[in-house]
């Protein structure tokens, strides 16, 4: 049984700090995952677990031993780096074996070992070869096997995909789903690849700027994020985002209105609000039926079209002066949605789309917290027909 | 080859006017402009020619010194006078030279005792510095203090002293008696003793190795020093077991240039040390001992010690050659 508990971690480098509170507990068995945006600290998180840097204060607990001051090789714990790290001085099973010889087991013990480790990755037979002389997948394989060959009580890997092609990356993504249920042990996963978190978590971990936004699971997230920036960053293309503030009749912005009654919420008017939807709970008005509750039909200009094969990506604006070189989601007046790939739709087109209300968020705009995950009232004091509308006079 | 007649087709063909009336030199020059690749290797053989009889000559000129017997130096042209191949016919292997001077060194002097003396010296003082150096190279290339770079620079302004200035007070310090050697030391000083050079010596090359080691071991990625911390070593059993095999380009070229320099040193070590091999003298003070009161300034069994002393050095370097010509230029390029 290896728990992995993180007490008030802070680090702090000078006057930076990287990562400020952070509490964590994973449990025996678990595959977390840390995801975040570059620099937020889930690498920094991951080296004060596995003991290569020392946190500021705070404690971390694996199994039952406070570990805070141990160094790594006493940990019980075992790393896959995202440069694999392979020592290039020495062949595969020397590789493997390094950490067994350094702690004296026997010969024959480490032959064993050595051998069952490298079937489990598929590496017979490769034992006399130099990291220089194989693939970036076998590289891996062997980083994997080093790492595996001890029975440590907690894996980590820090982005330990990140370095293969797109192919490879997904093959060593089902690998290692097999071989975390193979071991039975905890796995901490550092990653800023979306599908990589999704797919393989028990529980994601969204870190940002240092601090804990959210642990749970993968559609968790995705479906009720705790806050704006989880709302972000999970789901790609990303959430759209309009900002606007709680009238009498519900949700008002420049361009969108949705009606629902704000004391449902525990909403004073007045208050500045988020809405948020991913794209594909947005729908052309003439497919409104798909939606399970949709808004009143809004009208937009498409503007720039991204067609992904299986589905296109539609920027919608708002505002009429928008033009074509506004291309990113995020701003104000434009409306990222998915499509059929079927559907007759061009650029500069003037269409209508529904929202579906049950797939509708509501985050306090100052805060970004997350007030709702679905509006499910059609608001008792709206009149029919003001549902939403596309606000023309700004 | 192919390519030179083809060139000379394409020359005749293309010229109709008349065959110019050239010299052999103007020729040459003529065919040079038309496959340039002639004149650079012309070039790259001068080149190596210069070089090599430069670096070359003085080696053949000791052998030549130590092969003419006493007294007759002055009649070496480009062998000995009494040098004659035809001797080899009657029976003489030596030809007329003198090789006895290789013996007769080692009977005048106990010469195989400087070269102990001088090989002790070396490699004692090259594993103290390439220990300290490794040390020092891993906290000046791979750990993040404050007052790093002027603690660096410190360390590189020892060597910018001529070592001549810390001769006088090491001296004395080293014919002081001090009540604490005397258990070891007969007299309590260290005067006519290794450590008199083993000492001065670790301090006057640590910076040189330190800073080669210094940037050897920054190059190391930190990944495979956390691998190994990970896997199981602390951070100098990751230091001896990964970063110091990595570096072995880095670590040799300390070594070697550290072991040259030491071995060959004559300045501090006759100093530090009475003439005679007993005394720890090294091999320049065993070379100076042949010379004679009524000889010339030098003889042939000079000449014959410095080829001898000569050959550890040429060993090592041969042996360690390809790491250390990839250790002095991998500093230079950095991936």
């Amino acid at each position: 049984m290896a728990d992995v508990k993180l007490e008030n971690i802070v680090k702090q480098y000078e006057d930076v700090t990287a990562v400020d509170d952070m509490n964590l507990d994973i449990k025996h068995g678990e595959f977390v995952t840390f995801v975040g945006p570059s620099g937020c600290g889930k690498s920094t998180t991951m080296e004060t677990i596995a003991g290569l840097t020392k946190p500021t204060s705070g404690t971390v607990m694996i199994g039952e031993r406070d570990v805070t001051d141990l160094p790594p090789k006493d940990r019980g714990i075992s790393m896959v780096f995202q440069n694999i790290a392979l020592f290039p001085h020495m062949d595969v099973y020397d590789n493997i074996s390094f950490g067994l010889r350094l702690r004296k087991y026997d010969k024959s013990e480490i032959d064993r070992r050595v051998e069952k480790a490298a079937e489990v990755v598929q590496l017979n037979g490769m034992m006399e070869r130099m990291p220089d002389e194989m693939s970036g997948g076998q590289r891996q394989r062997v980083a994997i096997a080093r790492a595996i060959v001890r029975n440590p009580d907690v894996f980590l890997m820090d982005e330990p995909l990140a370095n293969l092609d797109a192919k490879l990356r997904v093959h060593m993504r089902t690998e290692l789903q097999r071989l975390h249920k193979e071991l039975d042990t905890t796995i901490i996963y550092v990653t800023h690849d979306q599908a990589e978190a999704m797919t393989m978590s028990d529980r994601i971990a969204v870190i940002n700027a240092g601090q804990l936004q959210q642990i749970d699971p993968p559609l968790v997230c995705y479906n009720e994020p705790a806050n704006l920036f989880v709302a972000g960053f999970i789901g790609s293309p990303s959430m759209n985002f309009v900002e606007g503030e709680v009238a009498g009749s519900g949700f008002t912005s420049d361009d969108v209105k949705v009606s629902f009654n704000p004391s449902d919420y525990n909403l004073s008017r007045g208050k500045d609000v988020t809405l948020g939807v991913r794209p594909e709970d947005v729908y052309l008005a003439n497919n409104s039926r798909e939606a399970a509750d949709p808004t009143v039909p809004l009208t937009a200009t498409t503007d720039v079209l991204e067609p992904m094969g299986n589905e296109i990506f539609a920027y919608l604006t708002f505002d009429e002066d928008a033009t074509s070189s506004m291309t990113d989601a995020q701003l104000p007046g434009q409306l990222l949605i998915s499509v059929d790939p079927d559907t007759e739709i061009e650029e500069d087109q003037e269409i209508e789309v529904v929202l579906d209300r049950s797939k509708i968020h509501l985050f306090d705009t100052a805060g970004g917290k997350a007030l709702t995950h679905e509006i499910t009232d059609t608001g008792a004091t709206s009149t029919a027909g003001a549902d939403a509308e596309v606000g023309t006079d700004d | 080859m192919a390519t030179e007649t083809d060139t000379q087709q394409i020359g005749t063909n293309k010229e109709d006017e008349p065959e110019l009336d050239r010299g052999p030199f103007e020729a040459w020059a003529a065919r040079s402009i038309k496959n340039p690749k002639r004149a650079y290797r012309a070039m790259f053989y001068t080149a190596m020619i210069f070089f090599l009889v430069t670096t070359l000559f003085p080696f053949y000129w000791l052998l030549m010194v130590a092969l003419t017997p006493d007294g007759s130096l002055q009649n070496i042209v480009l062998a000995p006078a009494t040098f004659d191949p035809a001797l080899l016919l009657a029976g003489d292997l030596t030809m007329g030279t003198n090789p006895g001077a290789f013996v007769e060194i080692f009977e005048r002097l106990p010469f195989h005792r400087y070269m102990f003396n001088s090989f002790v010296i070396a490699t004692v003082t090259t594993v103290i510095v390439l220990v300290v150096s490794s040390l020092a190279g891993y906290v000046f290339g791979r750990l993040r203090f404050k007052g790093k770079s002027p603690l660096m620079l410190l360390v590189l302004l020892v060597s910018f002293f001529p070592p001549a200035a810390f001769f006088l007070p090491l001296n004395q310090l080293f014919n002081r008696n001090f009540a604490v050697l005397q258990p070891v030391m007969s007299d309590g000083s260290l005067y006519n003793t290794p450590y008199a050079m083993i000492i001065p010596f670790s301090a006057l090359f640590l910076p040189l190795s330190i800073f080669i080691l210094t940037t050897f071991y920054a190059q190391i990625p930190d990944g495979l020093e956390d691998a190994a911390r990970i896997e199981g070593t602390t951070r100098l059993g990751a230091l001896f077991r990964v970063i110091i095999p990595l570096s072995a380009p880095g670590v040799a070229t300390a070594g070697v240039l550290t072991f040259i320099a030491v071995y060959n040193e004559y300045f501090f070590s006759s100093l530090m040390t009475d003439p005679g091999a007993e005394n720890w003298a090294p091999i320049v003070e065993g070379i100076l001992g042949y010379q004679g009161q009524y000889q010339e300034l030098y003889n042939n069994l000079m000449a014959a010690a410095s080829i001898v002393g000569v050959l550890p050095v040429a060993i090592l370097v041969v042996v360690a050659q390809e790491k250390i010509v990839s250790g002095l230029t991998a500093g230079a390029l950095k991936e």
